[in-house]
């Protein structure tokens, strides 16, 4: 069935569509699909559990979803490059036996543990954006590589062992409370705000939206691509770094098997928000609310006793139909 | 292209992967050689072991297996699995294919390297599950703990904390494995005999602190106050339960765990949990390989010997940390002896704790 009129003749820009018209519901519907999916979420589990709604059940679901914060950010950096990071979950792995590390080396200065996860997150990073932006191996490759390198690295550094007998001061770090939020939860709601402002009114910003709609153009048009690619993934790394520390302090343990599997979750928060894999189409707000979908998600589930691996099943279902959606929507907008 | 910065970067990079390299070069292979000196006149046999992930209590039991084959002239092939049953397969093949003189396998899941065993049947290699069992006929021994004790040993501490009535939560291991099947067999026998005691929930945690800290959250926002007691399958999960009700603001709930690593003896210790039941990995699977050392050279010991753990309260909790943690210097120089004989007896849990007869 072949359509013989032009793309120019059956396209209706956005400013001729009449308000209120059922177009006009219908593309309010699919640019906004993943919010009216959250909202649908949510009133189905506070219809089936009194105890959802709750501002400790709130709190409760900021705290799981703030270690995947971080890493579901940078991961939004990067695949808005047109990239993908598949590296941050045995970097959190790295960091949190590094972290454990330092902090039992040095329990009366537990800051130097969050340092040394930092850094641990961005040599990691700093390698992946070598490698990616320099020697240009595919960043699906290049993540790859790092993703088995970290996990052995962190194995190594423990002699195949978790860090154990940490001090309590270490514990401390996730566990501080600021205004009754605690420190992961604030750095997660800092990192959102943050990095929506840089994304949209900065030029770094500017450029990485620019390189991952179209990097020859904006290599012509003067933007350094190799460094500000660099950068997204060294900071990518730094983000997985501290949540790494985070994670291992709030289980007080420094294991090497932490945040195995953590960056399918990242992706797939970045892509329920909207993001497009091949880059230049996504955003921080987007990612914000696929991450707090996943995690709501989670939260009722659990209310409700369903077994994890049902839970699995539903989360794939539910990437699955947020790209399709998304991609049939991006289709619909241009026939 | 090559400006000055990303040059500088280059060359951070290229060295930091150089120094990697060079470290691994210099490492070797550490567990290549843990047989060393020939200490006991015996012929110089190779076991090839296959772990199903490096957690805290395969870790503390590495060490018994690497001590035990340095003083009885075992060299020690180490490898694990991450979890994943194909990785494992992949390493049961390298084993058969060297030709080792055993293979001895902590395995990812029940059902499964049924070709793997096979294969090492007709190459006459003798094959021993430890710690948790293989489903197969073609097994040449089994070290296995008693796991559907363990669960009614845990269950039984929980009965007699909330005195037969009250709301639990139970925290299992990864679905399928002997672990999660066997200790969810004797949890659920006791509480056949408890009617009074209710489930609130149960799912799985998959042996990892991480995971529990978030499902029992969870469960805290579903039940808040009913839950009265948990019930986790291993220490691990126990503990991530217990930072689950500590930032939840509930420190009465008591809490039972199983395997006695060195943080769930502690939480034994001060208070946290009310029991654990001690599964010694230097002791267990050291004793899992040297059944299969003995089975390769022919010596006389107890056919498939059972690991009773013993139970950990406030009363033995402090010999226990002295053998797994304190004094644990002292105790690996006794553990070639102490696990000779206990292979002899057939009571290789035998560590002599209060408590615990020979």
């Amino acid at each position: 069935m072949t359509d013989t009129r032009t793309a120019a003749q059956t396209f209706v820009p956005e400013s001729e569509v009449k308000r209120f018209s059922p177009t006009w519901f219908g593309d309010l519907a699919i640019r906004y699909a993943m919010v009216i999916v959250m909202v649908l979420i949510i009133a189905f589990f506070l219809y089936r559990s009194a105890r959802f709604g709750t501002v400790d059940n709130l709190q409760t679901i900021l705290v799981a979803a703030a270690p995947f914060a971080l890493i579901a950010l940078g991961q939004t950096l990067v695949i808005l490059t047109g990239g993908i990071d598949l590296s941050v979950g045995s970097v959190i792995a790295a960091a949190a036996v590094f972290g454990s590390l330092t902090a039992k080396a040095f329990p009366d200065q537990i800051w130097l543990a969050i340092v040394a996860g930092v850094v641990v997150g961005f040599i990691a990073g700093a390698i992946n954006g070598f490698v990616v932006s320099v020697i240009k191996v595919p960043p699906f490759i290049a993540t790859l590589g790092m993703l088995t390198l970290a996990s052995g690295v962190a194995y190594v550094a423990g002699n195949g062992a978790p860090i154990t007998g940490l001090p309590a001061d270490f514990s401390r770090i996730a566990n501080a409370q600021f205004g009754g939020l605690t420190l992961p939860v604030i750095l997660m709601i800092v990192g959102i705000l943050g990095l929506a402002i840089v994304m949209r009114r900065t030029t770094w910003g500017m450029r990485v939206y620019a390189i991952g709609g179209n990097p020859v153009a904006a290599g012509i048009a003067g933007i350094n691509v190799g460094r500000t690619i660099f950068s997204v993934y060294a900071i990518s790394g730094m983000l997985a770094g501290i949540s790494g520390v985070m994670l291992a302090s709030r289980v007080t343990l420094g294991a090497p098997n932490l945040g195995v599997g953590y960056e399918l979750d990242a992706i797939a928060a970045v892509v329920i928000g909207g993001a497009s894999l091949l880059g230049g189409r996504g955003s921080i707000w987007g990612t914000a609310l696929g991450l707090l979908l996943i995690q709501t998600l989670n939260n009722g589930l659990d209310i409700l006793t369903v077994p994890a691996y049902w839970q699995k099943v539903i989360k794939g279902v539910l990437i699955v139909a947020a790209v399709a959606v998304d991609v049939w929507a991006t289709r619909r907008r241009s026939r | 292209m090559f400006t000055k910065k990303s040059r500088i970067a280059a060359a951070f990079a290229v060295t930091s992967v150089a120094a990697l390299m060079l470290a691994g070069c210099g490492a070797g292979d550490p567990n290549a050689n843990a047989g060393g000196g020939d200490d006991s006149g015996q012929e110089r046999i190779t076991i090839g072991v296959s772990v199903y992930d490096m957690s805290s209590f395969v870790t503390e039991g590495k060490e018994g297996i690497e001590r035990y084959a340095e003083e009885n002239n075992i060299e020690i092939l180490w490898n694990s699995a991450g979890l994943d049953v194909n990785t494992q397969a992949s390493q049961v093949d390298q084993y058969v294919t060297a030709g080792v003189d055993a293979i001895v396998v902590i395995p990812v899941q029940a059902d499964s390297l049924q070709p793997q065993i096979a294969a090492a049947k007709a190459a006459d290699i003798p094959f021993f599950d430890v710690n948790a069992s293989l489903n197969s006929e073609d097994l040449t021994g089994s070290v296995q703990p008693d796991d559907v004790a363990a669960g009614e040993q845990e269950a039984q501490m929980m009965m007699d904390a909330l005195g037969g009535t009250g709301n639990v939560i139970i925290l299992q291991g990864p679905l399928g494995g002997s672990g999660e099947i066997n200790r969810g067999k004797g949890i659920d026998n006791v509480l056949a005999e408890n009617p009074d005691v209710k489930v609130l929930a149960k799912d799985t945690a998959n042996w990892k602190r991480d995971e529990a800290v978030n499902k029992v959250s969870n469960w805290i926002s579903a039940f808040g106050d009913d839950i009265d007691g948990v019930i986790a399958q291993n220490d691990d999960m126990g503990l991530g339960a217990l930072q689950a009700l500590k930032e939840a603001g509930m420190t009465d709930v008591p809490i039972v765990g199983i395997d006695g690593i060195a943080d769930g003896l502690e939480a034994v210790k001060n208070g946290d949990f009310i029991g654990t039941s001690l599964q010694n990995g230097t002791v267990e699977l050291s004793a899992g390989v040297a059944y299969a050392a003995a089975i390769v050279r022919g010596e006389d010991v107890k056919e498939n010997p059972i690991y009773l753990m013993p139970a950990i309260t406030k009363d033995n909790v402090d010999e226990a940390i002295g053998h797994v943690v304190t004094e644990r210097d002292a105790f690996l120089k006794n553990l070639s002896e102490m696990t000779n004989k206990n292979l002899k007896s057939g009571n290789i849990a035998y560590e002599g704790l209060t408590g615990q007869s020979e």
